[in-house]
């Protein structure tokens, strides 16, 4: 076997059985292997940034590894953003691409860039690789580090000479890792136990440790009032009684509120954000902190934790929901008050009466959670649009909501939706982008097509990069800066161009009508959602500003009308 | 990201031991770089595969944050702290 055919044995052997890639001069041999192998299922994107992208959504909707290829040079610096995304949210991710020839590394050959110099910062790992007999055993390694303890992206780069060449090398099998075993809790479950007002707060770790379940279980017998990340929404499910959502620069008053007057953080699976904390200064001022994570690089980062505690979150819950069964806490009050604090400051939708009326983000989003399937996955771009649906949508599994949290990649949601899609085959799948973020990616349309992908598409067009607009507007006196798109192209017709049937609706009366037909419709549909240029997703805490000053809506009414009597 | 002015900010002594690997020692290089710290002096030596690296670093955020990241790279077997140097400028003042 050559080093290509090598690669193919190491998909076989993990059951990676779809690959995103792009061919190009130094990565044909690998190409050429997949010829004759029926096993693997490589999807072609139309850019390599797509493949990466793909690669990621595939990753967060299954919670399996994402895969994605590119060729030398240019394939490979495309992939940089997709993994770079994937870095900053620990996706698990590999990463192969060709290298021009050993013997041409360092000669400025065609096509040749310095991968592995150039992505350190945004890999787990990488190696390039030197000869054909080290690659079988890389490949074993790359895939267990990809996946194990904090997830994250891993590349090999491969010279074109090292994937033509044969060895009869096989791996060696990885050692078994050890199980798991649980820490010591007892100085954490006392401090629970103590605290008279303990807030549950939890991100993405919870799903990446395939930990769901056993949170939930926790949050169930804890009754613990809850707060999570943008990463963690969906974590406690939709009907969870004390979940008051999503906390941090566009939270809802009562998670923030809650975080403001606890005396004790639980922080599970997060690494506390400044988009999620706010000014550290202001953040949580009451409280104390035990912090349970996979990184240990993560304790005492940003805030001092009084315990830290670094293991297999799924143990770690069991262990402290079977400490709780005998010790329930003593809370009642503080639920009380954070479920006052839910009723009036949640998120709400008005839904708009008036027929004619122009389309509201917040309105549509929640209209579209009332109609789409339970097992429904929406992949986001990142902008307004993104908040909406990360305040409105009601998700019922983290694994249903897919967005760009450490790296807000615009043009991350159309790839991912196609990622989601192939780990999903049966399931709705919906991106939710803006008219910015749409055209950075829009090629894609086409790996919609060829592959004939149910995928969903809905554009929500204010005409511009609403949320660089929203921040114009508040922080920099409304001086407006290189945000107008109303130039946008025709969406309805460029979507016809790939074959893709569309319709547009801008009034309040065929919202239900146009997401109920593209949802029934068996295929692919782009539903372009004309929306008011001047909305904003509120309440919003200034970037750098403390989460206890949230402006939401009236508070900026006010504050103009004074200004303008003034 | 800045690193502070090197007269002002505190020294330590860290020592590395770390795979010989291709970019080993960017990637070690870079951790220390991107949190916070500057390089100002560095000695490195190679044994049966492995580097041992010998660097006086100087930075204002807390070391143990850049220990624990690298500590995380894959390639790194150990980072060893020393009592921390007291820098000769702040001693004269
Ligand atoms: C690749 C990339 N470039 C720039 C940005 C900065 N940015 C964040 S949100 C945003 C506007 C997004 O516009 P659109 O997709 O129309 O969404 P809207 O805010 O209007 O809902 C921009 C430019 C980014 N996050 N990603
Ligand atoms: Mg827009």
């Amino acid at each position: 076997m050559n080093g290509a055919q090598h690669i193919l044995e190491a998909f076989h052997r993990h059951s990676i059985q779809t690959v995103f890639g792009y061919p190009g001069g130094c990565i044909m041999p690998l190409y050429d292997a997949l010829v004759d192998d029926v096993r693997v299922e490589h999807v072609l994107c139309r850019h390599e940034q797509g493949c990466a992208l793909a690669a990621d959504g595939y990753a967060r909707a299954s919670g399996k590894l994402g895969v994605c290829i590119a060729t030398s040079g240019p394939g490979a610096t495309n992939l940089i953003t997709g993994v770079a995304n994937a870095y900053q949210d620990s996706i698990p991710m590999l990463v192969i691409t060709g290298q021009v020839p050993s013997a041409l590394i360092g000669t400025d050959a065609f096509q040749e860039t310095d991968v592995l110099g150039m992505t350190l910062g945004i890999v787990k790992h990488s190696y390039l690789i030197e000869s054909a007999e080290e690659l079988p055993g890389i490949l074993e390694e790359a895939i267990e580090l990809a996946q194990s303890g904090r997830p994250g992206p891993v590349w090999i780069d491969i010279p074109k000479d090292v994937l033509l060449a044969e060895t009869t090398v096989l791996p060696e099998p990885m050692p078994a890792q050890p199980q798991a075993t649980c820490p010591e809790l007892s100085d954490a479950i006392a401090l629970l136990c103590a605290a008279r007002k303990p807030l549950l707060y939890s991100g993405g770790g919870i799903n990446l440790a395939h930990a769901e379940d056993s949170f939930r279980e926790f949050a169930k017998c804890s009754e613990l009032p809850a707060v999570v990340t943008l990463k963690g929404i969906g974590n406690a499910g939709k009907h969870s009684a004390h979940n008051l959502g999503m906390l941090g620069m566009h939270g809802s008053r009562a998670a923030n509120r809650a975080v403001d007057e606890c005396d004790l953080l639980l922080v599970i699976g997060a690494r506390l954000d400044d988009r999620a904390t706010g000014k550290l200064d202001g953040f949580a001022p009451n409280a104390r902190t035990i912090h349970i994570d996979a990184d240990a690089a993560e304790f005492n980062k940003l805030r001092k934790a009084e315990i830290t505690i670094r293991g297999d979150l799924n143990v770690i819950l069991k262990e402290l929901t079977q400490a709780l069964r005998d010790t329930p806490l003593a809370i009642n009050e503080w639920r009380k008050q954070c479920q006052n604090w839910r009723t009036t400051g949640g998120f709400q939708a008005a839904d708009n009466e008036e027929p004619l009326a122009p389309i509201t983000g917040p309105a549509f989003i929640s209209q579209l959670s009332r109609t789409a399937p339970d097992d429904t996955i929406i992949a986001c771009d990142v902008g307004q649009h993104q908040m909406w649906v990360a305040q409105h949508y009601q998700f019922d599994h983290p694994r249903h909501h897919l967005t760009s949290g450490g790296l807000g990649t615009m043009g991350f949601g159309l790839p991912a939706a196609i990622g989601a899609q192939f780990a999903n085959r049966n399931s709705t799948v919906i991106n939710v982008t803006g008219d910015g973020s749409f055209m950075m990616n829009a090629q894609e349309l086409a790996t919609i097509r060829r592959y004939n992908l149910p995928v969903k598409l809905i554009i929500m067009d204010n005409q511009c990069l609403g949320m660089v607009r929203q921040q114009q507007e508040l922080f920099y006196n409304n001086r407006e800066s290189q945000i107008n798109l109303d130039d946008n192209p025709d969406f309805v017709a460029m979507a016809r161009a790939f074959d893709i049937p569309a319709l547009k609706i801008d009034r309040t009366d065929q919202v239900r009508r146009g997401i109920e037909t593209i949802l029934a419709y068996d295929g692919p549909m782009l539903l372009h959602v004309a929306i008011a240029r001047e909305e904003n997703v509120w309440p919003i805490v200034k970037p750098g500003g403390s989460n206890k000053e949230m402006i939401d809506e009236t508070r900026r009414t006010a504050a103009d009308k004074k200004e303008k009597i003034a | 990201m800045t690193t502070e002015s090197s007269c002002k900010a505190p020294s330590y002594n860290i020592t590395c031991r770390m795979s010989h690997e291709a970019a080993a020692l960017e990637r070690l290089c870079q951790v220390v770089r991107v949190r916070g710290f500057r390089i100002a002096k560095m000695a490195v030596d190679s044994a049966d595969g492995a580097l041992n690296i010998a660097l006086t670093i100087q930075g204002t955020r807390p070391v143990a944050m850049l220990q624990s990241q690298l500590e995380k790279l894959h390639t790194v077997a150990e980072v060893k702290l020393a009592a921390p140097v007291v820098a000769a400028a702040s001693r004269i003042a």
